[in-house]
């Protein structure tokens, strides 16, 4: 059975991106999300396996929305997406919870990296 | 954009952003050259709001962007709406590569605001050009990369970026 992603980012060109390296995987999309705002709001009703969470989006951020949905649901397993990280970013990334990180543009190998030590 | 890193430094990591985030999220392979840009032309612009006082700009032939566009979307044609959001992306991960670079080069964590899209040649006020970088692709579409630094002041003082020194 396919693991279900929520991907949470502001621009269209992603979940493009997202479905080209998950073809073929595991992995199906079953939301797309495009402000923290809206993951928030989403998840509970989406319930998926993983998200998948830009940082830098219009409104709020998404170590905010991250943070958010980790206090409201701590079994959620969150990965952050970004171009722009930083040790501090990391750190705060890991001190929420977040499962993993991957930088932009990524690649499949990776992300199925990321994603299979997440869901661990 | 600071000053423990030359101009040719700066370039090199500039151009080779450019080449590999360009073929990696579009497909589309530009090499450096003196190609003239046409009369189509779109813009996308960030400005660094911590770490430096610099901006980068892309201008470039609206075919070359709406090309790269479509191959990234699986699209035979864009949207406006799509070709923008296209280069704002693509010029945020851009950026975000570079800022990666000059990171590790410099240590000084840097953060740029949304990238802002234009149609047409757009040129930030207050700045002034400190190089250009010129590229085309198999097809004779062109694109200029722009780093854009504070500009000189009338006295001949330079407005200094967050490192004391105008420049890199």
């Amino acid at each position: 059975m396919s693991k279900r992603i929520m991907v949470v980012d502001d621009s269209r060109l992603v979940r493009v991106q997202m479905e080209d390296v998950l073809k073929g995987t595991d992995y199906e999309i079953a939301a797309h999300c495009r402000s923290g705002e809206d993951a928030i709001a989403q998840y509970a009703a989406i319930q998926p396996d993983l998200v998948t969470m830009d940082i830098i989006m219009q409104g709020m951020d998404g170590l905010d929305a991250a943070e958010i949905i980790l206090k409201d649901h701590p079994e959620a397993r969150i990965v952050m997406v970004s171009s722009l990280a930083y040790n501090d970013t990391f750190e705060r990334a890991k001190a929420i919870g977040a499962r993993g990180f991957v930088d932009k543009p990524f690649h499949q190998e990776q992300l199925l990296k990321v994603f299979e030590q997440a869901l661990r | 954009m600071n000053t423990v890193m030359t101009k040719e430094a700066l370039e090199q990591i500039l151009d080779q952003a450019l080449q590999d985030v360009t073929e990696q999220t579009a497909g589309v392979r530009l090499h450096q050259g003196s190609l003239p840009l046409g009369e189509d032309l779109c813009t996308v612009h960030i400005t660094f709001d911590k770490g430096f006082g610099t901006s980068l700009t892309l201008c470039a032939d609206t075919s070359l962007l709406a090309r790269m566009a479509c191959n990234s979307f699986h699209e035979d044609v864009v949207t406006q709406e799509d070709l923008e959001e296209f280069c704002k992306e693509y010029f945020n991960v851009l950026c975000g590569k570079i800022t990666g670079a000059m990171y590790r080069a410099t240590k000084i964590p840097a953060h740029f605001g949304q990238p802002v899209f234009y149609r047409g040649r757009y040129e930030p006020e207050d700045q002034e050009v400190q190089f250009i970088l010129t590229y085309s692709d198999e097809h004779s579409e062109g694109a200029q990369f722009i780093h854009h630094v504070p500009c000189t002041r009338g006295d001949g003082e330079a407005v200094l970026n967050r490192t004391g020194q105008k420049g890199v």
